[in-house]
Parts: structure tokens; C-alpha cells; sequence
């Protein structure tokens, strides 16, 4: 978690190690017990007057904060003998403990550490065995799961084990149809739910989808994923270049940017009818779609006029009004989800391309990056921070490459996140802000681009997808 | 004679030269030793004793009444029923409505040794957390939520603890004080109606606490497992470490 302090933006990973020199203590070992008496006497004074000089000591410390919560996953029971169990458990099993690793709230006890035992119903609960080392979790998370009369069954529990005389935290019961998927999604949902009591009130992203470009042949297409690259599965199929989709806040339409016989031209798509939905074409060429956190705007980058400008206009693309009008490209925009009332976006008005932010009516600009060549801007859930890809020292043999970045609104303070890995590209911020996703090529070929996931301080990096996955963006909830 | 003399004045030898207390002196050079451990030590906020606990409990807990053996007195022949030979009508009594079951509570484990103010095993409504510079602590007034829901109280205090800059306060200023918040939770979760319940004489520490307040009003800690509102005393202990 991102904590600014003093308008810095402090990562939490402060190592100071102070050591002070002591006093010999082999001296003490080969003198007569008289002598070691005065000796000690001698140290005691020594110590009571001088307190500064004589200790031996030093500390180390790692965090500045409190601590995370440590838990355990229990391997959830078999509770029927059905075939179809043991297969869909261990599915289960692991989408829950990587679902609990991911959270990033959590010190999560890992499965070589924690006791054999699988407890199913709290009877079976033994929290000694769970709050001794080498487990040590204050938290354990288990229940029970089979196929029972062809539904999938599983009751989860979630039991304070510090607390020996009222355990239980959270009992909850899951009846699904028995497939793979459903046991993915019971195992997502009891992480949701145990992430938003143990997370102070914010929703887990378990359940969160991404969507994003998938690159095949001369193709792209828009694909949908869920948070930790499973399912990975194709919504548009129009045979052409589709960029940029981006999420509706109640995730019932996708708008993007796609190449026809008019050029690049917003088209929206509804995931509840499955096909398309109209959005009025116009001329010019017309890139990257951002929704209002209302749900009832669009803007986007339009080259109707002759300059890529930022309009908006609604979901149907009726009522489109200009909001910039300076010279050079603006592209990129994006809504600050937290208020509905700013916008940050991409312009070129001073050469190479820099984030700025605005009042959605065109007024206040503001310039929040000093120079580099910045691309793709995503803003945090709570409007406190942006995220966008930045190439700081940009220009022929300038070292350094394009790296994701986070950057305090109010105080223009940034961190890097990404170092050395090759280009990164189109960060999106995950609806608990905790996490960011983002794009990334190692050697630099376009067509080798994956898709990672990392936490909003840029630790625990992983990709999800293989290569051709490109323009990740993560959906509202 | 001689022998006399001799052991008189080993007395008042002894007497002489024994007169002075040195033993504890105020004065470092007389053999006692200053040692100020105490003050070092990162101690926790003094926790409040368990008032049903005898060994813990400051009052001294009154011996039971005794009372004394009562003989019953004989019934009188006349409170004898005499059988009749009609039985008596056996009284209707309406059916039970059956009850829904009960949630099931877990059957608290009840200790079997004696409590004592040493142990760890007094649980109470409070929760330490230790930090870079001081400590924050914290108090819910309703003690029956606070053994019930530990796990809320820690994450209160977890969530408040990780949001108090404690560079805003003066270092000098501050050492050693302590500020008192007090705020309500509501049913949703979100912190309201924050004051102050004891200022510490330093302001910027009395805002460093007021502001960790501010930042998690948005977010709050997550609805209540139970209840309307609860009460929390917050305290903020700051002491800078070298």
C-alpha cells in the first residue's frame, strides 16, 4: 500500500541498521569471581552514567506501519466421496490460497509451513495448532467442499485464532453447479469476502475481470480474462484492428477503437445482448475511449477538426462537444473515478507528448510531468494518484527505456515501478487501487507484448498472459 | 575488669561507626547504583486489570455469607392432605410452539487455573500496536464487542495505526506525550464524529492524530459485524527512537 508522507510517497521499505560499538566481553571470562564482581560493578556504573557510549546493540527494521495480518489457508475437506471432488478441490485450493497471496494485504503462510491437518467443520478446528510456530497465522481460513446431490457444496469458515474464545469471524455457504469454473469463482468470492472484512471496507478484486487486446496474425481483437489470467477467452471477433477497450463502470458495455472502412472509429459492444451496440461515426480519427464514473459519458481522442482534440459525448456518441482546443495532439483522456469531475490526459502541445490534467469542461490544465515522453495515463480509484508509462529520458542514444510510474496529484511527487525489463506500457489501476496492471515486452518487439500484474508499490510482478496480449485495462468491480 | 572495658567499647565502636545510614543514599558515590532501566524500556500503555479476576482485581473480594443449618420444622397434621377418592382433573396445558434452533455458539473454553495480572490470558476491549515512533492503543467501550469481535477492534486499530504520520508531529515538542481521540463507528463502518478526549500540550501531535483520522473517513474500516455504533478511544503514544 501507497502511503504519502509528508507529501512523499513513501514505499514502506526503510532499512536503517544502527550499531553501536560495546565492550569487550571476553575479558569477563578468565578472571576471578572477586575482579568479575568489581568488574560488573564497574560496567554497571559505567553504564548508568554514560548510557550512550557503553551498549552493544542494533536494530534493524523493515516497515515504518503495522504489520499485515498473517493467515492460513487450510486445505479445504472432501465432504462426499462424489468423483468430481477431488479434481474440483484441488482447483479450489489454489485459486483461493493465490487469491489470498495476491490480495496484498496479507502475510500468507505458506503450505510447507502450515499443519497437515484439514479441518472441515469448526468442531474439527484445533487454533493451537494454527497459532504455534511455524505457522504462527493469527488467521486460518478452511471448511469443507464436495459434489452433494449434483451441486458443488462448500462451506468456508475464517476463524481468529488469537482469539480462542469467540473464533469464528465468517461462516459463508456456496451452492453451484459442479464444473471447474464454479469452483474458481466460489474460491474468488470467499477471498472477496474474507479480503473486505480483513481489508478495512475495501472489496476484494477476486471477482474483477481485465479485458484486453489480443494480437493474432495481422488481427487484434478484444479478450476478456479474469483478475489472475484464467478463462481467457475472445468477446469481439470483427476481423480488424481493435485497440484500446475499455470497461463501462457497471460493466455491461466495452468501448473501443476500431479500424474500418471510415478509420479508427469508437464502437461499443454490450456483454448483455452479446454483439454490438450503435455509437455514432464521424470523421477524423478517433482513439482511445474513457467512461464517466457515472456511467454516462464518453470521452475520447477525435481528429474531426483536424488536430486530435478531447470530446465527449455520450454513450450513443450524440452530444459531442470539444474540450481542448491548442495545437498538437491530445490523447488519452481518462476521468478521475473518484469525483467524475477532472481528466488527465496525454498532450503534445509543447513538443513530446506530457500528462496534464483538466476540469472536464476544459479549464484548470495543469501539467503534472516536466519532461520525457509520457503515454497512457490510468487514475487511482481514489483519485489521490495516476499511473502512467514514461520514457524520462527520451531521444536518439538517451538511455534509460519507457517504465511504469505513479504520481501524486496533489504534490506532482512520482515513483518508478517498473526498472529494466524491457517496455512498459498502458498501466490500469484494479477498482481496490492496491493493484496495477500493465503491458510489458522484454526485448521490444510489439508482438512479444504480455500482460502483468503487479501490486500498486510495484512488488509481486507477474505476468499473466503469454505473449500477444497488449492494452490490459481492469474493470470497475 | 579488663574484659569488661573491652567488649564496652567494641559496643560503642560498633554503635559509632554504624550510626550512618549509607544504604540507598541519594548520593551516587555513596555505593548504590542509579540504574533508570524502566524509563528505557518500550513498555505498552498500562492495561487495565480484569475487575472479576480475584488475584487481579484491586478490591479485596468479600468472604461468602455462611449461613446457618435450619432443622425443618415437622409438618403440622392438618397440612397433610387427606385422599379424596374423585382423582383430580390433570390440568390442560397448551402445546409448546416449537421453537426455531438456536444459531449455534461456540461453547466458550473456560479456563481452568486462576488468573492472575502477570498472565497473557486476560482478554480485554484493547488492542497496542507498536510503531516507528510511539505506540497507538486503543479502547472500545463496549467490552463485550471487543472480546466478541477482536478481530474488528485489531483491524481498527491496524487501519488507524498505518495512517498516522508520526513525522508530522514535532519530535521535541511531543516526546513522551499522549493524545486521546475519541470517535464513533457507524454501522458502515465509516469513523464520524471525532474529538479529542485528552490533548497532549503539543498541537502538532494533537493534528497528527486528528489527520490519521481524516485520511481513513473515506474508506472507514469495514461494516460493523454487529450493532449500530460503537465507541473508540484512540490513543496516540509518541516516542521517538534514536
Amino acid at each position: 500500500m501507497i502511503t504519502p508522507v509528508n507529501g512523499a510517497i513513501d514505499l514502506k521499505v526503510t532499512h536503517c541498521i544502527y550499531h553501536k560499538r560495546g565492550m569487550s566481553r571476553t575479558v569477563l571470562n578468565s578472571t576471578p569471581i572477586f575482579a568479575r564482581f568489581t568488574l560488573a560493578v564497574a560496567t554497571l556504573l559505567i553504564l548508568s552514567t554514560s548510557t550512550a557510549q557503553a551498549q552493544d546493540w542494533f536494530k534493524t527494521e523493515t516497515s515504518s506501519g503495522a504489520a499485515n495480518i498473517r493467515i492460513a489457508v487450510a486445505d479445504f475437506k472432501a465432504s462426499s466421496s462424489d468423483t468430481q471432488t477431488v479434481p474440483f478441490k484441488g482447483t479450489f485450493d489454489t485459486t483461493l490460497y493465490s487469491d489470498l497471496a495476491n490480495a496484498g494485504i496479507f502475510d500468507i503462510v505458506s503450505k510447507s509451513l502450515a499443519p497437515q491437518s484439514s479441518p472441515g467443520t469448526p468442531a474439527e478446528m484445533n487454533l493451537q495448532q494454527w497459532s504455534a510456530p511455524p505457522a504462527s497465522a493469527a488467521m486460518v481460513a478452511f471448511g469443507s467442499l464436495g459434489v452433494q446431490g449434483g451441486r458443488l457444496v462448500a462451506n468456508g469458515f475464517l476463524f481468529d485464532v488469537k482469539n480462542t474464545q469467540y473464533p469464528q469471524v465468517l461462516a459463508k455457504q456456496y451452492s453451484e453447479d459442479p464444473s471447474e469454473d464454479s469452483a474458481r469463482q466460489i474460491a474468488h468470492r470467499f477471498a472477496d469476502e474474507i479480503i473486505f472484512r480483513l481489508g478495512g471496507g475495501i472489496p476484494g478484486i477476486a471477482e474483477t475481470k481485465i479485458y484486453y487486446v489480443k494480437i493474432a496474425g495481422g488481427n487484434k481483437e478484444i479478450w476478456e480474462m479474469d483478475y489472475d489470467g484464467a478463462n481467457q477467452h475472445a468477446i469481439t471477433s470483427l476481423g480488424t484492428v481493435t485497440l484500446s477497450p475499455r470497461i463501462s463502470p457497471d460493466n455491461s458495455r466495452l468501448a473501443f477503437s476500431s479500424l474500418g472502412k471510415d478509420g479508427f472509429q469508437i464502437r461499443t459492444y454490450s456483454l448483455l445482448l452479446g454483439r454490438m451496440v450503435n455509437f455514432a461515426g464521424v470523421g477524423g480519427t478517433n482513439l482511445s475511449p474513457a467512461w464517466a464514473p457515472n456511467g454516462k459519458d464518453i470521452a475520447y481522442s477525435s481528429s474531426r477538426s483536424g488536430d486530435p482534440e478531447i470530446w465527449i459525448s455520450d454513450i450513443n456518441g450524440a452530444l459531442a462537444r470539444r474540450i481542448t482546443t491548442f495545437k498538437g495532439p491530445d490523447v488519452s483522456p481518462v476521468f478521475n473515478p473518484r469525483t467524475g469531475s477532472q481528466i488527465a490526459w496525454i498532450s503534445g502541445r509543447t513538443g513530446l507528448p506530457q500528462l496534464y490534467i483538466m476540469d472536464v469542461d476544459g479549464s484548470g490544465v495543469t501539467r503534472m510531468t516536466d519532461g520525457g515522453y509520457a503515454t497512457s495515463p490510468s487514475w487511482s480509484p481514489n483519485g489521490q494518484f495516476i499511473t502512467f508509462a514514461w520514457n524520462r529520458k527520451y531521444g536518439p542514444g538517451a538511455p534509460g527505456g519507457q517504465d511504469i510510474y505513479v504520481m501524486e496529484v496533489a504534490t506532482k511527487k512520482w515513483i518508478q515501478l517498473t526498472h529494466d525489463g524491457g517496455r512498459c506500457d498502458f498501466p490500469s489501476w484494479s477498482p481496490d487501487g492496491r493493484h496495477i496492471t500493465y503491458a510489458n515486452t522484454a526485448d521490444g518487439r510489439a508482438d512479444h507484448m504480455r500482460i502483468w500484474t503487479m501490486l500498486a508499490d510495484g512488488t509481486q510482478k507477474r505476468a499473466l498472459t503469454g505473449t500477444g496480449g497488449d492494452m490490459p485495462n481492469w474493470s470497475w468491480k | 575488669m579488663l574484659h569488661a572495658a573491652l567488649i564496652g567499647s567494641v559496643f560503642a565502636w560498633a554503635l559509632i561507626s554504624h550510626s550512618g545510614n549509607t544504604w540507598g543514599e541519594h548520593d551516587v558515590t555513596a555505593g548504590a547504583i542509579q540504574a533508570t532501566m524502566v524509563n528505557s524500556l518500550p513498555l505498552p500503555p498500562k492495561q487495565r486489570t480484569l475487575d472479576e479476576g480475584v488475584l487481579t482485581s484491586e478490591k479485596p473480594s468479600p468472604a461468602p455469607v455462611q449461613e446457618k443449618e435450619k432443622t425443618e420444622p415437622p409438618p403440622s397434621p392438618k397440612e397433610l392432605a387427606i385422599p379424596t377418592k374423585t382423582p383430580p382433573k390433570p390440568v390442560k396445558t397448551a402445546e409448546k410452539a416449537v421453537e426455531p434452533p438456536k444459531h449455534v455458539q461456540p461453547v466458550p473454553v473456560q479456563p481452568t487455573k486462576a488468573v492472575t495480572g502477570e498472565t497473557g490470558g486476560i482478554r480485554i476491549a484493547q488492542a497496542t500496536m507498536q510503531l516507528k515512533n510511539g505506540t497507538a492503543s486503543m479502547t472500545v467501550a463496549d467490552k463485550t464487542f471487543g472480546d466478541r469481535f477482536a478481530y474488528y477492534v485489531n483491524i481498527v486499530n491496524r487501519k488507524v495505526a498505518s495512517n498516522w504520520y508520526t513525522q508530522e508531529a514535532d519530535p521535541r515538542a511531543s516526546e513522551g506525550k499522549r493524545v486521546t481521540i475519541i470517535f464513533d463507528i457507524s454501522r458502515d463502518g465509516l469513523p464520524s464524529n471525532v474529538r479529542v478526549g485528552a490533548r497532549s500540550g503539543s498541537p502538532s501531535l494533537d493534528t497528527s492524530a486528528l489527520r490519521a483520522l481524516q485520511r481513513v473517513q473515506d474508506e472507514g474500516f469495514g461494516p460493523l459485524p454487529q450493532g449500530d455504533h460503537i465507541t473508540v478511544e484512540y490513543s496516540f503514544d509518541y516516542r521517538q527512537q534514536h
